[in-house]
């Protein structure tokens, strides 16, 4: 599930719309807060103008004409429509006078030290924002409404004469400022919800047509150069997209198979008359006399081999560049196949003073195709053979790394290969200058290389066992394997092991 | 032996006649598909060599053929298509040996007579024999007179080859590809120094080698 959610969130084009969405919900924020802003709250500023105002009448009336035609007119308005007063004042025996709508009803203040019912002292007007509760009566129940207000002294040459409290309900404007608060929050938090879904359905659409892509480019590296780029016909980027790199994949088909003609018909050309080339030497070497006449004539005939078995590798190496044989790849315990390659070499290696060593555990599954891999190992120890002086060591082994993936090694202590070369032996005909006295065409680890690659493998060479006071780094070639993901019951190589098996009996 | 070789390239066919025929064989040369079946069907031959790429019909299309009619004359076949998908493909259409070319003839000598009909079917062989040297295949034992020999399995495998083919040339390659099932060439000597371990058990303490080496060619089991 984080997983997915992290996968998610990595997809550009998820991030990039879910971006765009949530600019789209603060733009929606803002445009709902205008509306609230130009309508409940101009109305509650449009209250306050008016008590003010109001206020400043009975103020005016005051001074006019003492506390009588304000008591009177508190009277008159009080509990008409929407107002409600509430005057008091002290007189000069002392009394309380307190009139007004207000004193009737249980009055809530909601914030209480601006209270104003029996405190002298201090100037001017505060809002007060409070409750009204109105007490139930035969046909209603009780309710509470909402009030705004203004409270504050009226004054008689700066005395403090009584206090007012000029209010009105806005119970219904309150109400609707909430249902807008709502309508806001919740229009904001379905466009937000709206616009994750829709960036995730718009990268999962976009990602399904990038995905295909992917497949295709990892198909066409396995060799599968038929495959094409799906095309929905829109005209749209992808769309055109797919159409130049089919485009592409056309014309590398079409490089690929001349390349591929032009090898194999030089192959059949050459082979033809090298083999008469061959025999007539063999022949001659045969009918001939003279020992060294036969054995210059020998030699001629070994040299065609060469010529022919080095232009073998090159075909072979581009072939399994291209990956043609990928799907001969079938699930098998490499132990057996390194175990032969161990008997196979002991004894050529204790011949030439050499000390061969294995450790090769059993049960570590991989991908891959008996016949290369046996080349490959075996190209490698022929290596290590040649360039291991004598009185060194080779060791071969099979095991499962720390990363859990199936690894083989041959380790020999022999002069190594200096780590900037590294790169540059796997390739075609070359070879460092410390070979070249030796026999080879330089094609060996260009075709180990070839093999690792066909079978997704990584071929590592790094400093093996050093010896002679680490003169000699030695030379560590490496097999990673990927991991074997699914089960193949085919096995196509076994088939060639089974004909040729057959044919020897 | 009598063999028929199928091959379009008159010279090369010509030197695979005169080859054959040196080493005591009776050989039917045919230059394209159509004759070849057609040779294959009129006489019974103890061997074919069948060349892959040929003119009026191809090498594995005569010898599906061939297998079609039950004719299970042993076939070599021979082609410029050394890639072992296509060795694959070959054995399978029927094929019981494959020759990339070039070859030398030597090679080509040895595998046609490996693969050529023998007076007894080796299927109900149990004992081979060659001079004193024994090999009960069954019991998986070896004994040359009176002298048990113990030989690891490898070397059992690789004797076994020599034995069934006692008295014929057996190349390098040949029991790199019956012996340890691998059809890549190594660079270096194993086999010899297979073959001289083998003969270091079989031969060193008796009189007469049988374990012969071939100069330019393989090995030899003979008296």
């Amino acid at each position: 599930m984080l997983s997915a959610l992290s996968k998610l969130f990595r997809n550009t084009l998820f991030r990039l719309s879910l971006l765009g969405a949530v600019f789209f919900v603060v733009a929606l924020i803002i445009a709902l807060g205008n509306v609230y802003f130009l309508t409940i709250s101009s109305e509650i500023r449009q209250v306050d103008k008016s008590l003010t105002e109001e206020v400043k009448e009975f103020q005016t009336l005051l001074d006019e004409g003492g506390l009588i035609p304000v008591s009177r007119e508190i009277f008159l308005r009080s509990g008409s429509g929407d107002r409600h007063y509430l005057l008091t004042s002290r007189n000069q025996n002392g009394d309380d006078m307190v009139m007004g709508s207000l004193g009737e009803q249980i009055v809530t203040l909601k914030n209480q030290e601006k209270a104003v019912l029996g405190e002298v002292g201090g100037q001017g007007f505060t809002k007060v924002d409070f409750i009204l509760v109105i007490p139930a009566t035969d046909t209603a129940p009780s309710s509470e409404r909402r009030m705004r207000g203004l409270s504050g002294y009226l004054q008689i040459d700066g005395r403090n004469v009584a206090a007012i409290v000029a209010s009105r309900d806005v119970e219904v404007t309150m109400r609707t400022a909430e249902r807008v608060k709502n309508a806001i929050w919740t229009s904001s938090a379905i466009a937000l919800i709206l616009g994750l879904i829709s960036s995730w359905f718009v990268s999962r659409k976009f990602t399904q047509r990038v995905e295909a892509f992917n497949r295709l480019a990892t198909d066409v590296r396995a060799g599968q150069l038929d495959r094409r780029a799906p095309r929905n016909y829109s005209e749209d980027e992808m769309d055109l997209l797919a159409e130049h790199l089919n485009d592409m994949l056309d014309h590398i088909d079409r490089l690929m198979k001349a390349m591929r003609y032009a090898g194999d018909s030089i192959a059949h050309d050459l082979r033809s008359p090298l083999t008469r080339l061959r025999t007539r030497l063999e022949t001659a070497a045969a009918d001939i006399e003279n020992p060294d006449a036969k054995q210059t004539l020998f030699s001629a005939a070994d040299d065609a081999d060469e010529l022919l078995k080095t232009f073998d590798s090159v075909l072979r190496i581009a072939r399994l560049e291209a990956g043609e044989r990928r799907e001969m790849l079938s699930v098998i315990d490499p132990k057996p196949l390194l175990d032969d390659i161990a008997e196979l070499y002991e004894p050529a290696c204790e011949d030439r003073g050499l000390t061969f060593t294995s450790a090769i555990e059993a049960g570590h599954m991989i991908s891959a195709d008996r016949g290369l891999m046996s080349q490959a190992v075996s190209n490698l120890v022929e290596n290590a053979i040649k360039y291991t002086p004598k009185g060194g060591a080779i060791h071969l082994s099979l095991l499962k790394n720390k990363e859990g993936r199936t690894e083989f090694s041959i380790v020999d202590n022999g002069p190594g290969i200096p780590a900037t070369s590294r790169q540059r032996v796997k390739e075609r005909f070359v070879r460092l200058d410390a070979s070249r006295s030796e026999p080879g065409s330089g094609l060996g680890l260009a075709l180990v290389d070839a093999i690792a690659d066909l079978h997704r493998a990584n071929f590592i060479l790094e400093d093996g066992r050093s010896s002679d006071d680490g003169k000699r780094p030695g030379l560590a070639a490496r097999f990673v394997f990927p991991r074997v993901r699914k089960q193949k019951s085919a096995a196509p190589s076994s088939a060639l092991a089974q004909a040729s098996r057959k044919a020897a009996e | 032996m009598r063999i028929l070789v199928v091959e379009d390239d008159d010279i090369a066919a010509e030197y695979v006649r005169k080859g054959l025929m040196e080493a005591g064989h009776v050989v039917d040369l045919a230059p394209d598909g159509e004759l070849g079946l057609e040779m294959a069907r009129a006489a019974d031959y103890d061997a074919l060599v069948l060349d892959r790429m040929l003119p009026k019909r191809d090498g594995l299309s005569v010898l599906e053929e061939m297998r079609k009619d039950g004719d299970a004359t042993p076939v070599l076949i021979l082609s410029a298509l050394g890639e072992v998908d296509q060795k694959v493909e070959g054995l399978r259409a029927g094929g019981d040996d494959y020759l990339a070319k070039p070859y030398s003839f030597t090679e080509l000598l040895a595998r046609v007579e490996a693969i050529g009909r023998r007076s007894d079917p080796t299927a109900a062989v149990t004992k081979l024999k060659c001079a004193d040297l024994e090999m009960d295949l069954l019991a998986r034992t070896v004994r040359r007179g009176d002298k048990k020999i113990l030989l690891q399995p490898r070397e059992f495998r690789l004797l076994e080859c020599l034995m069934r083919n006692a008295g014929r040339v057996v190349t390098r390659t040949m029991l790199l590809e019956k012996v340890w099932d691998y059809h890549f060439d190594p660079q270096t000597n194993v086999i010899d120094v297979h073959i001289s371990r083998l003969r270091g058990k079989i031969d060193k303490e008796f009189e007469e080698p049988l374990l012969h080496t071939v100069r330019g060619a393989g090995y030899r089991l003979q008296v």
